[in-house]
């Protein structure tokens, strides 16, 4: 069967048309992460200090959409995995850049998506952020040859969690579903804990009812995909195009 | 949902979830930002310093086959963020100049922070080759290994530098 996404892979649509198409899809990202709270440096940091978890759980919720959206697109056939370019592994590089990121995130507030976010609404923090992010990854790129040799170690190919976990690509999407939910409420628990109780929203039966449903949504189709052995979600068959790094 | 005030984070986050379908579904790539700083820098100092720029071991890439650093797929969505935030600020009256902070932060010390964090992640960013979007969450819901190391690396990152910090936010 002729899979018909990604669109311009497959010549659906013409680069020019792809590039354009980036614009609206941007749109989504950027109304999103305003009405996350993510323009907002106070409320990113304080997850730092379980004062207002929204971030980790935004996350979560991002991540649960996109892996069973992606999977699940692959697995009915509409998507060919293989056109899909694939996140490398580069462990001790990532490691050590995630924990510096980190350290940027709750010295300046922001990460590059939201401080870009926060310029749109006004916030004098953001603009400040973003031009230290722009001399930082100048520093970086100027001074390449210096860490040059560690950027590039450590390479695994694209390493995905189900090969490292030895178990099939469906459990392995269950298993995140229920990690992500327990994870949320676990530091829900926590903020209610040590800070403030619950504030009382005007409409907090509504919106536990919604969120509840979509939780409940997520759980059942992980359930779903989780019936389903690896292969059927990555087609073997097909041959990994350049971009998709194979693992050595 | 009414568009008066902010959602609630599930279905904040599911709405973030959709942009990244998208980008896989047309471009068969995830969305980030990080990407499109980057070459908005490489542009600035290419118009300084073009020769230096151009040999340069890490920028030189984006300058291949006379291509220009802005005509690109991450610059685009950078363009889209920007106006959806703007728009989605506005539509809720929020859209203010101000500095945000916490109660007993000045704006100086403030604006001194955002700008030593900026600098930092923008370096991290680079190292990790990309930043929460396009890293953490794109690579996350692809079940990339190295995904994952860099997401639990940033909470832990985060929250050793926190007690430092801690006048500027609470």
């Amino acid at each position: 069967m002729d899979m018909i996404a990604p669109l311009v892979k497959t010549g659906v649509i013409d680069a020019a048309t792809n590039l354009w198409l980036a614009i609206p899809i941007g749109f989504i990202f950027g109304f999103a992460l305003f009405h996350a709270g993510f323009t907002d440096s106070r409320r990113i940091a304080w997850a730092f200090y379980f004062k207002d978890v929204g971030v980790p759980v935004v996350m979560f919720s991002a991540i649960v959409t996109g892996m069973l959206g992606l999977w699940g697109m692959s697995l009915i056939g509409f998507i060919d995995i293989s056109k899909v370019y694939m996140l490398p592994t580069y462990l001790l590089p990532m490691a050590i850049g995630g924990l510096l990121f980190g350290i940027g995130m709750v010295v300046g507030g922001y990460c590059p998506g939201t401080a870009i976010a926060a310029f749109a609404t006004g916030k004098i923090d953001g603009i400040v952020f973003i031009v230290g992010f722009l001399i930082g990854s100048l520093i970086f790129g100027d001074f390449f040859p210096v860490w040059g040799d560690f950027y590039n170690s450590d390479y695994m190919g694209a390493f995905r969690l189900d090969q490292w976990l030895g178990i099939g690509l469906g459990p392995t999407v269950l298993l995140i579903v229920l990690a992500a939910v327990a994870g949320s409420l676990f530091l829900r628990q926590v903020q209610y804990r040590f800070w403030s109780a619950k504030e009382a929203h005007p409409k907090a039966e509504q919106v536990l009812k919604l969120q509840g449903g979509l939780i409940a949504t997520a759980v059942v189709i992980a359930i779903v995909l989780a019936f389903f052995e690896t292969p059927s979600f990555i087609d073997d068959t097909v041959e990994p195009p350049h971009y998709i790094v194979p693992r050595n | 949902m009414k568009l008066d005030k902010r959602w609630p984070p599930v279905p904040a986050g599911i709405l973030i979830g959709v942009s990244m379908l998208l980008a896989w579904i047309v471009a068969g790539r995830g969305i980030g930002a990080s990407g499109g700083m980057t070459r908005f820098v490489a542009w600035v100092q290419h118009g300084l310093f073009p020769a230096a720029t151009v040999e340069s071991a890490y920028f030189g890439k984006y300058f291949a086959n006379a291509a220009h650093p802005l005509n690109d797929y991450v610059v685009f969505l950078l363009a889209g963020l920007l106006i959806g935030a703007f728009v989605a600020a506005w539509l809720t009256g929020r859209l203010r100049f101000e500095v945000l902070r916490g109660p007993r932060s000045t704006v100086a010390y403030r604006i001194v922070l955002a700008l030593g964090g900026g600098v930092i992640s923008g370096f991290a960013a680079r190292l990790a080759r990309g930043c929460t979007s396009g890293h953490a969450l794109v690579g996350g819901a692809e079940l990339s290994v190295g995904a994952w190391v860099f997401m639990m690396c940033i909470f832990a990152g985060g929250w050793m530098a926190a007690w430092f910090v801690r006048k500027q936010w609470i």
